[in-house]
């Protein structure tokens, strides 16, 4: 593995010596695909280098914050909640909190002698604020608040103590508050809560373990370690986000030691990758799964004998092999495998690939080969097109389908358009007959947004599938109020919709996470979850 | 130096008409964008409810009718103010203000580098014409304009960076260093496949211009006066046969400009170009009109300053 | 016409010839998946191997090529009509109708034609005709100022100032009397302009704004190559080699036509 012009760069200085001295004196362990070897005791001091997508906006509530805000959002700002290493809620800025007997509000204990980077105490007045006046508040159309629809509004009982009113039972409150939503400083953005520029793209005002100290568009946002930070005092000195907009770059990068840790977006390049040296290559569980919504609309996907044929038909572990190099699963129900409290396995084997049975199952439904193979009912060829935008893998995802549902004898044509013309269309509008795409959600099995029937038409409900049962199924998610009777009611949920199919159910994705031998610490979540306990990584050297 | 009354009424219509020209291109670009279907990437995202689609879209004025918005921001950027990017709320000056200085550095260099090589590159075909160098050279301009510079810029990603690991793969700069020779090493790939697009052209004018000059009679009185080749060649036909190039370089820059957008998409080069292509993608129509009116000002502006430089060349010419 | 020139049109005869015949020959459907054989290498049943999803590359580039051709020469088409009509008015009107016409044309010329096709075509959608419609409506102003030019020259030659006092309209007169002796030069711009419209859709192909997959064009198929530029770096070099040769065989074609038809010129 060879450096680039290794003098202009402290960060692979220190990288190179670490990996040196390790080869060198440590016990010769071989850089295996796996969990990185645990070094004995962490050590302090180092740079962490993560690559982004684009400039970033450092305000978790901006409409703004895409997917390359997350990371550093995760990193400085705190929520009341983390996700814990078992996705379960973990305390973070609250250190316990009650439900009242009814169910209808929370009360947070927040911790207490928090200080935010300007030396300003935090309190529970930036709690009401941050939801009073910017996640409740709708015609500022923050991101993320459609999560806390159930929340009426949050009342500050005393300095260190905040409570959540609600309009009905939300069992996910807890998980939801762990999902990219920091706390941000009354006293800084009161004025503007989402536009202030120097905060969202400067230096702004945080309580993680790590704050922003200098944002260059276009190149980098550098972190240093938050010396006034509530908890253990982080291992690493810095943090450097850096803009990398093309994947190849980003793994050209990695490959020439100049990033510690990123997400391999373009699978295909993991041989590549797993055969460099000083390079480790792990996969972890995402909370993500494939769908293909076909339009309830539409009389034909009505029958359910219709919706399990697809699924029959379709050969998901082939689009797995090919298109996620085998990182996935095949999927048979909304709760991921990562959700391991709730994910029920026994459905992993339903609806094996099987065009003859679903052949069958369409024939059951009326559908009888015509001219070509072509099936047909009523004389009229069973034919529709299906919108393709243009991201991440669904091209291919789209190909391989048209591929499978055309040897059964169902015909769907492609149209590819671009992204945002795609989600007019298909989204905003719900023009459209069938789509592939994908939901990921906060660590918490409820999916009430994607299925209930109030979700139809203009809600996350896509397919626009409306079932009383399933509803209820929902609510009993949403207002169990212990740990064991929710699994109950989810077990049921799994069962249910793997049998109706809402959506047709395709692959749970992993991630593939690279990262440099010598970063040690990183719990084996995906990078967007084990970026909240960036203070435990440490970087070895001897 | 004086300027003469003609070179003021010259650079005056000039002004106008470029000034008309950006007008044009800004109205064009902004109807367009703005008729698009979608809306700002921050309104259409999937995990936006219909509810907070609407209260964004009336935030940013999006409800009002596209002429209405128009003679808006054109009231506006006739003063100077260009508006704020709807997706960082940033003022547009300063968006394209961060990239412009990337897109020229690449631009300038890609040009420089053409310019540097086209001319002796011309000069040399020119004097050996018709023999086998001047047919390989010839070959290789043609090779050089038909190849897609996407597709060298990967080749060269592949050669160089993936393979030799001798220049760096993308970027401006290193991901912890910031010296002028990390920053030119950086610059190195992106400007060659850039000045590919401009080069073969350069050298094809350059090699006619000066055979045309070689076979001047006061070149050859020159020669017969006794005078050493290379004196004939730098003192009096060079300096003749690169009238024109000046022009054909004025011709060329809306295309290097043009340029820019694959190249800097292949090198994730952080200038106009990208800046465009995500600008577009995420409909932040005030950004994506702002830079139409940059990039076409820098267009006009290039053009006049080589009309200008060509009168100051040839006193032969006449400012009409 | 030169060799080279000669040696162009061969290849460019060939490639028409593989592009109308070939599949017909070749019988593997471009959008046949196999997805268990991703990224094989070269074998009888596949001589070029296949890409990630199993596809056969050689159906894709037999495929790709009728795509990239037809977009080329009809956005070509279009940039000739809309040249001609431009620059056969100015040139025989005169006044301000060629003042303003010319100077419109010298407008677009300034502004950076890429610049504008990305806007176009990322808000207006990507079908086929769009984008022919969008590469012809930003390459037309060199036809307009051959044109012209061409016009302005024989507007004043006798056998048109003759038909002229016959009363012969001022439409009969440009398209039977004085287009025809552009009809050199057009041929000339026109080999250049397909040269042109193949490079620039295949740079929108790569950025995802040209012919949308699972239509192969060799733009679209070196787009998906970049991904795989580590594991299979052959799937990059098929198509931007056809690319390079096609223009290449257009653009010595247009020289050698160039120099043949304009004895004027000093080589």
């Amino acid at each position: 593995m060879q450096l680039l012009p290794m003098s202009f760069r402290p960060s692979a200085l220190i990288l190179v010596a670490a990996l040196a001295v390790s080869a060198c004196t440590g016990a010769g362990q071989p850089a295996a695909s796996g969990a990185p070897s645990a070094q004995g005791q962490p050590v302090a001091g180092g740079t962490v280098t993560i690559p982004i997508g684009a400039d970033p906006t450092l305000n978790p509530w901006s409409p703004n914050a895409f997917v390359e805000s997350l990371f550093i959002n995760r990193v400085i700002f705190e929520g009341l909640t983390k996700p814990g290493k078992d996705l379960a809620p973990a305390p973070d800025l609250a250190t316990s909190w009650t439900i009242a007997p009814d169910g209808l509000s929370w009360t947070f204990k927040l911790r207490d002698g928090v200080k935010w980077t300007d030396g300003k105490p935090f309190s529970a007045d930036d709690v009401a604020f941050t939801f009073n006046d910017i996640v409740l508040k709708k015609e500022l159309g923050a991101q993320n608040a459609a999560s806390y629809a159930a929340v009426k509004s949050v009342t500050v009982v005393d300095p260190t103590t905040v409570r959540f009113d609600l309009s009905r039972k939300f069992a996910a409150l807890a998980s939801f508050l762990a999902y990219n939503s920091g706390i941000v400083p009354k006293h800084v953005l009161s004025a503007d809560p989402l536009k202030t520029t120097s905060f969202n793209k400067g230096t702004p005002v945080s309580t993680g373990p790590f704050k922003v100290e200098k944002y260059t568009s276009g190149q980098s946002v550098s972190l240093v370690r938050n010396d006034s930070y509530f908890g253990p005092k982080p291992y690493l000195d810095k943090v450097v986000f850096t803009v990398v907009p093309d994947p190849n770059t980003q793994i050209a990068q990695a490959l020439s030691g100049d990033l510690t840790i990123m997400i391999l977006d373009n699978k295909a390049a993991v041989d590549r990758v797993k055969n460099a040296s000083g390079l480790t290559v792990v996969s972890r569980p995402l909370v993500q799964y494939y769908w293909l919504a076909l339009n309830q609309t539409d009389s034909r996907f009505t029958d359910v004998r219709v919706r399990q044929a697809f699924v029959h038909a379709i050969d998901r572990k082939a689009i797995i092999k090919s298109v996620e190099l085998g990182y996935g699963q095949v999927a048979n129900s909304p709760i991921t495998p990562a959700l391991k409290a709730y994910f029920d396995p026994s459905l992993s084997e339903k609806y094996p690939y099987d065009p003859p049975k679903a052949k069958e199952l369409l024939a059951a439904a009326g559908w009888t080969p015509g001219a070509n193979g072509v099936l047909q009912k009523d004389g009229k060829p069973f034919q529709f097109t299906m919108d393709v935008g243009q991201r991440g893998v669904l091209e291919p995802v789209n190909a391989l389908i048209q591929q499978d549902l055309k040897n059964v004898g169902v015909i769907a044509d492609l149209n590819t358009m671009e992204w945002n013309a795609y989600i007019q269309k298909d989204v905003v509008r719900r023009d459209y007959t069938a789509t592939v795409n994908w939901w990921t959600y906060p660590s918490d099995p409820d999916v009430f947004p994607y299925y209930h029937s109030s979700a139809a038409g203009k809600g996350f409900n896509i397919p626009g599938y409306q079932d009383p049962k399933l509803d209820d199924l929902l609510v009993q998610g949403q207002s169990a109020s212990d740990l064991e009777q929710r699994k109950a009611v989810y077990k049921q949920l799994q069962a249910y919709t793997s049998e109706t199919l809402p959506y047709l159910f395709l692959w749970y994705p992993q991630e593939i996470d690279v990262l440099s031998s010598s970063l040690q610490g990183v719990p084996e979540l995906g990078l967007r979850d084990a970026v909240q306990y960036i203070g435990e990584w440490w970087l070895a050297k001897k | 130096m004086v300027v003469g009354q003609e070179v003021v009424r010259f650079l005056a219509q000039r002004i106008a008409l470029g000034a008309l020209v950006v007008v044009f291109a800004s109205a064009l670009t902004f109807f367009f964008v703005n008729l698009a279907p979608g809306g700002p990437a921050s309104v259409m995202r999937f995990d936006v409810t219909a509810e907070q689609r609407e209260a964004l879209i009336h935030r940013m004025g999006l409800d009002r009718p596209v002429p209405e918005r128009y003679v808006e921001w054109l009231a506006a950027a006739v003063r100077g103010d260009l508006g704020s990017s709807l997706l960082t709320d940033e003022p547009v000056a300063q968006r394209i203000g961060e990239r412009l200085p990337n897109t020229l550095a690449l631009a300038g260099s890609a040009l420089l580098l053409s310019v540097g090589a086209g001319i002796p590159i011309g000069v040399v075909q020119a004097l050996r014409r018709g023999r086998a160098v001047d047919h390989v050279l010839s070959l290789l301009s043609a090779v050089g304009l038909a190849v897609p510079v996407f597709w060298l810029g990967i080749v060269l990603i592949l050669v160089f960076a993936v393979s030799l690991h001798v220049l760096p793969s993308a970027g401006v700069t290193g991901v912890a260093s910031d010296s002028l020779g990390d920053r030119l090493a950086h610059l190195v790939l992106p400007a060659v496949a850039l000045a590919t697009t401009i080069l073969p052209t350069i050298v094809r004018f350059v090699r006619s211009s000066t055979i045309e000059v070689l076979d001047e009679d006061y070149i050859r009185t020159a020669t017969s006066k006794g005078l050493s080749p290379r004196t004939v060649i730098t003192r009096h036909a060079l300096r003749n046969a690169l009238i024109p190039v000046v022009s054909a370089i004025g011709a060329l820059v809306p295309r290097l400009l043009g340029g820019t957008v694959v190249t800097e998409a292949v090198f994730g080069w952080p200038g106009m170009g990208r800046l465009a292509l995500e600008a577009a993608q995420g409909r932040d129509y005030p950004l994506v009109t702002g830079l139409t009116v940059v990039v076409a000002a820098i267009a006009v502006v290039a053009s006049l300053a080589v009309d200008l430089a060509y009168t100051r060349i040839d006193p032969r010419i006449r400012l009409t | 016409m030169s060799r080279l020139g000669v040696a162009a049109l061969a290849i460019l005869v060939a490639v028409g010839a593989l592009a109308l015949a070939g599949p017909f020959l070749w019988t593997i459907p471009p959008e046949a998946t196999d997805p268990a054989h991703g990224l094989a290498g070269l074998s009888a049943a596949h001589p070029l191997g296949t890409d990630e999803l199993g596809r056969d590359v050689l159906s894709r580039l037999l495929h790709g090529s009728r795509v990239t051709l037809l977009v080329g020469v009809a956005a070509m088409l279009a940039a000739l009509v809309i040249g001609v009509v431009v620059g056969a008015i100015a040139g025989y009107s005169g006044g301000w109708l060629d003042a303003v016409l010319m100077r419109f044309t010298d407008a677009m010329l300034a502004v950076p034609a890429f610049f504008f096709i990305l806007v176009v075509i990322t808000v207006s959608g990507t079908g086929l005709a769009t984008l022919v419609l969008v590469i012809g409506g930003l390459s037309w102003m060199p036809v307009a100022r051959v044109v012209y030019g061409e016009t302005l020259r024989w507007k004043t030659a006798e056998f048109v100032i003759a038909a002229t006092s016959l009363g012969v309209p001022a439409r009969r007169l440009l398209a039977s009397h004085i287009l025809p002796q552009a009809i050199p030069s057009l041929v000339v711009s026109a080999t250049l302009g397909v040269a042109f419209a193949i490079l620039t859709e295949s740079a929108l192909s790569y950025l995802g704004l040209g012919v949308q997959p699972p239509i192969p064009s060799w733009g679209n198929m070196l787009q998906r190559a970049q991904q795989y530029v580590f594991t299979a770096p052959a799937l990059a070099i098929y198509p931007g080699l056809a690319i390079t040769v096609v223009v290449l065989a257009f653009n010595f074609l247009g020289d050698g036509l160039r120099d043949a038809l304009d004895p004027r010129r000093r080589r």
